[in-house]
């Protein structure tokens, strides 16, 4: 399929292709727009495989940034389609119906990043079923904050490694660039 | 290297027991037998270090698959928080003697992941560790010479870390459920094994073991019944 030369794409309000390289295109798309533009390539076009969604977080514009890689195995061409919802609401239509493996990537953004998919069999914890903070992927979860005040750190100057230098052993480390101090007493004598 | 001092205070007053335990830590000390539980990449090392290349059974160290029938627990690599949790499972379901060795710089610090919010850093806050080996990741020679310094360690009668987690179960407990949260529970019952072993100490018990007692239900067998 020749998206340029295609009528169907004038469907399509506000929709923006560049053509990135030989096989590769790139869509912009608003996001209502997204599960129709699916089924097409799909459809009429031979993008049979979803191989990811994947998501950014663009946590200055207010917005998550969603994005769908469909490959044509006649065309050999990938497509990538772009679209952006807000990041309040996080919300977005499931693709469930028209490529099944969606189920897995959108379960996936939606425990990394907290997007709820409209629709999408199964919206629940997939990987982290022990983790019950904030979705970890977010650009405002501070994950150094978070280790620092969960974690004990190893002493980088131990007593015993007085013992190893003597006999010509060690760490090489300059001191300003050690990171981080032993947290002594341990968290938990609080 | 560090020296190893020879602890004597266990000797028993015959001399040929003492002969005799002497000849027995040295043949335990030969005959080692490891779990390893492959958490991370620094696993990509060991089957050379196992195998023909640099063939580790020269030394008496074979590997083995289930826990309960292991000597060593070898954790070779990031820990995930999730993962901690069945290392301390198949930990506790080891018999003693056992020992633990922490394989890559991420088993010390947590390596490259140190600013991972899943990652458990510093190995040795929830089970006692008799060695670390760093290197990102050690090299099989790294590794054989960790094991060999655990063997020497064993035949000297100095591989005594095991007791310190029924000695100090309070402190390993505690880390435990600051991580895992307080109705952390595991199906074995630490505290009678530990006065089954005639290990009890002032660490054993402790606010911790407190807060784990209110919640504790004792392990049930599993009803027997067939699938029809
Ligand atoms: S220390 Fe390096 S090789 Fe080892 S687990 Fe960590 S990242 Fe992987």
């Amino acid at each position: 399929m020749n998206l340029q030369s295609n009528d169907l794409l004038k469907k399509f309000k506000n929709i923006k292709v560049t053509y990135v390289r030989d096989r590769r295109i790139r869509v912009d798309i608003s996001h209502e727009a997204v599960a129709n533009f699916l089924g097409m390539i799909k459809g009429q076009g031979s993008y049979i495989h979803l191989s990811a969604i994947s998501c950014v977080d663009w946590i200055k514009d207010n917005e998550f940034e969603l994005v769908y890689h469909c490959w044509s195995y006649e065309e050999n061409q990938l497509i990538s389609l772009h679209t952006r919802i807000n990041r309040k609401e996080a919300e977005m239509i499931s693709v469930y119906d028209i490529y099944k493996p969606a189920e897995f990537f959108e379960r996936d953004i939606f425990e990394m990043y907290g997007i709820t998919f409209i629709g999408s069999p199964k919206m629940e914890k997939f990987i982290l079923t022990e983790w019950d903070g904030m979705p970890p992927m977010l650009k405002d979860f501070d994950a150094e904050a978070y280790v620092m005040d969960t974690f004990n750190w190893t002493d980088y100057q131990p007593d015993w490694l007085k013992d190893i230098e003597k006999e010509g052993g060690g760490i090489a480390i300059k001191p300003e660039d050690i990171r981080f101090h032993a947290t002594s007493p341990s968290p938990t004598d609080d | 290297m560090k020296n190893i001092e020879i602890k004597t205070t266990q000797q028993r007053t015959n001399p040929l027991a003492n002969v005799f335990d002497r000849f027995m830590q040295f043949c335990q000390s030969r005959s080692l037998f490891m779990l390893h539980y492959c958490t991370g990449c620094g696993a990509i090392e060991l089957p050379p270090a196992m195998t023909s290349r640099f063939d580790m059974e020269r030394l008496g160290i074979q590997p083995m698959v289930t826990p309960r029938q292991a000597d060593i627990l070898l954790i070779t690599g990031y820990v995930s928080v999730k993962t901690l949790k069945r290392v301390i499972l198949t930990y506790e379901q080891m018999q003693s003697p056992k020992y633990v060795i922490g394989i890559c710089s991420c088993t010390v610090n947590g390596g490259m992941y140190w600013q991972s919010y899943a990652t458990a850093k510093k190995l040795n806050d929830y089970l006692p560790v008799d060695l670390y080996i760093a290197g990102c990741m050690p090299r099989p020679e790294a590794v054989i010479e960790g094991l060999q310094l655990l063997q020497n360690k064993i035949a000297n009668n100095d591989g005594h870390s095991w007791k310190d987690y029924f000695q100090n179960y309070d402190y390993y407990l505690g880390n435990q459920q600051h991580l895992f949260g307080e109705d952390w529970q595991t199906p074995t019952d630490i505290i009678t094994e530990a006065k089954h072993y005639g290990l009890e100490a002032e660490g054993t018990y402790g606010k911790h073991t407190e807060l784990l007692a209110k919640h504790q239900h004792p392990l049930q067998p599993l009803p027997l019944k067939t699938n029809n």
